[in-house]
């Protein structure tokens, strides 16, 4: 058998930037050396997974393009990563045979469903990310995927004094709802929190290991 | 009915669950394919397409296959199995229903192997461990249905009964079919897949046989969809 690659859940509602915090996250990973794929679970399209794939691998060469991966969940993004992940781990099995020099394997899925979290046996630390826009009852709100998830993280801060939303509120709600499980405010357009998320990840799911592969290897 | 008996039913009902993790509710068969090239698509013709893949698919292909695999399985006849993997490999034209095929298999006996330990199913993963063995479905869903203690006729009846629930349950997620509509196609396929099943169970893989030229290229056409919700 070929070891577990450490796996980050991110998901989150349609529209609240898990895309753009992938983004944004893997260029500060990639800078440190860490070798990174990415598989996302698009409810529709591909645009998700080739609008990362553009950006991080094509434009930046942060990553190889074959390693982001779009998946077809016949319409239950909430299923292939909870009830029944088998076609994701399937699809991560592959990856940890043919590349076992990968340090992270992000799987991001979409849904408007604030209960979504991810298998255990499929991710091994889950981020759920919202957004001001939706109000600042959001976290207030509860449910699994905000109140159980690894790391909350609350984006487009930018927004807040436009739609009304109070970070204040939303803060002490996430602090009450999660207890002592972390939470950042982030504005993925300008990179604000961006480093703390960063950090998280290395920390926290990555335990703070070198990169399998060192830069200089990589480049020779 | 004794204790066995009911035992076999239960992994019957267990096996034939949608909550059954085999990742086939993401397969629409090419339903999604045919739904893009035509919207106006009705639940009478979605009960008809599943009756054409039942006749000239998945009941002549996969349904037979899945039996052998069984009875090969329970003879220990492993050999036989390795070659079943490459035959039904070799008549599955279609990369996309291939791969989904393999990945869906895999993971079903991955699962089984958690809660039976079967000398078989272990083989067969140390197999696919070297890349002798693909793990296509049919053949894993036999081997499964053998290490629950499954006959061939109940398998048979739940490998088409899945089939059909995920074709009609994709149908539904597209809006094509209602609810009460979708139950209403698995209804009156019944009286086929109980026929079908009926008259595969002492075919051999030399009576394989498949027939479906425009579903087949219906379905290679999903490959290039780019707005799509399902993996076939």
């Amino acid at each position: 058998m070929t070891d577990r690659i450490p796996r980050l859940g991110i998901g989150g509602p349609v529209g609240s930037g898990k895309s753009m915090l992938i983004e944004r996250v893997v260029p500060v990973l990639a800078s440190k050396g860490y070798s990174i794929s990415i598989i996302s679970n698009d409810v529709i399209s591909k645009e998700d997974a080739d609008r990362m794939r553009k950006n991080l691998a094509t434009d930046r060469g942060l990553l190889p393009e074959n390693l982001v991966i779009g998946i077809a969940t016949g319409g239950c993004p909430h299923t292939a990563i909870r009830e029944d992940p088998s076609i994701n781990i399937s699809v991560i099995e592959e990856l940890e045979e043919k590349h076992p020099e990968l340090d992270l394997i992000i799987i991001e899925s979409g849904g408007d469903n604030i209960t979504t979290t991810f298998s255990p046996s499929l991710a091994d630390y889950s981020i759920y990310i919202i957004d001001v826009a939706g109000g600042d009852k959001y976290p207030r709100k509860s449910g699994l995927g905000i109140e159980s998830c690894d790391l909350l993280v609350i984006n487009k801060i930018d927004l807040a004094p436009h739609v009304g939303a109070d970070l204040n509120v939303m803060e002490q709600d996430a602090v009450r709802i999660r207890k002592d499980k972390p939470h950042v405010f982030v504005n993925c357009k300008n990179n604000t929190g961006i480093d703390k998320v960063s950090e998280h990840i290395v920390r926290d799911l990555l335990f703070d290991s070198p990169p399998k592969v060192t830069l200089s290897n990589r480049q020779r | 009915m004794n204790i066995d008996d009911m035992r076999q039913d239960l992994g019957m009902m267990q096996m034939s669950d949608s909550f059954f993790p085999t990742g086939l509710y993401a397969n629409s068969n090419g339903l999604e394919s045919i739904f893009q090239n035509n919207k106006k698509i009705t639940h009478l013709e979605v009960g008809r397409i599943i009756e054409t893949q039942l006749k000239q698919q998945i009941g002549p292909t996969d349904l037979i296959v899945m039996e052998n695999a069984l009875r090969f399985a329970s003879a220990r006849e492993f050999d036989k199995i390795l070659e079943l993997d490459m035959k039904i490999n070799s008549i599955k034209n279609i990369r996309e229903v291939r791969e989904a095929s393999k990945r869906s298999g895999i993971q079903l006996v991955r699962c089984v192997r958690e809660f039976i330990k079967d000398e078989i199913i272990e083989e067969y993963l140390k197999f696919h461990q070297i890349g002798m063995i693909s793990g296509a479905y049919p053949v894993s869903f036999g081997l499964c249905a053998n290490a629950l203690g499954i006959g061939p006729q109940k398998a048979g009846l739940m490998f088409l009964y899945g089939f059909t629930v995920s074709v009609v349950g994709a149908a539904s997620r597209m809006g094509i079919t209602q609810h009460y509509q979708a139950q209403k196609i698995i209804h009156e396929l019944k009286p086929l897949i109980a026929q079908i099943v009926s008259e595969s169970l002492d075919k051999s893989t030399k009576e394989i046989w498949q027939f479906a030229p425009h579903l087949e290229i219906l379905q290679m056409h999903h490959e290039r969809i780019d707005y799509k919700m399902f993996i076939t």
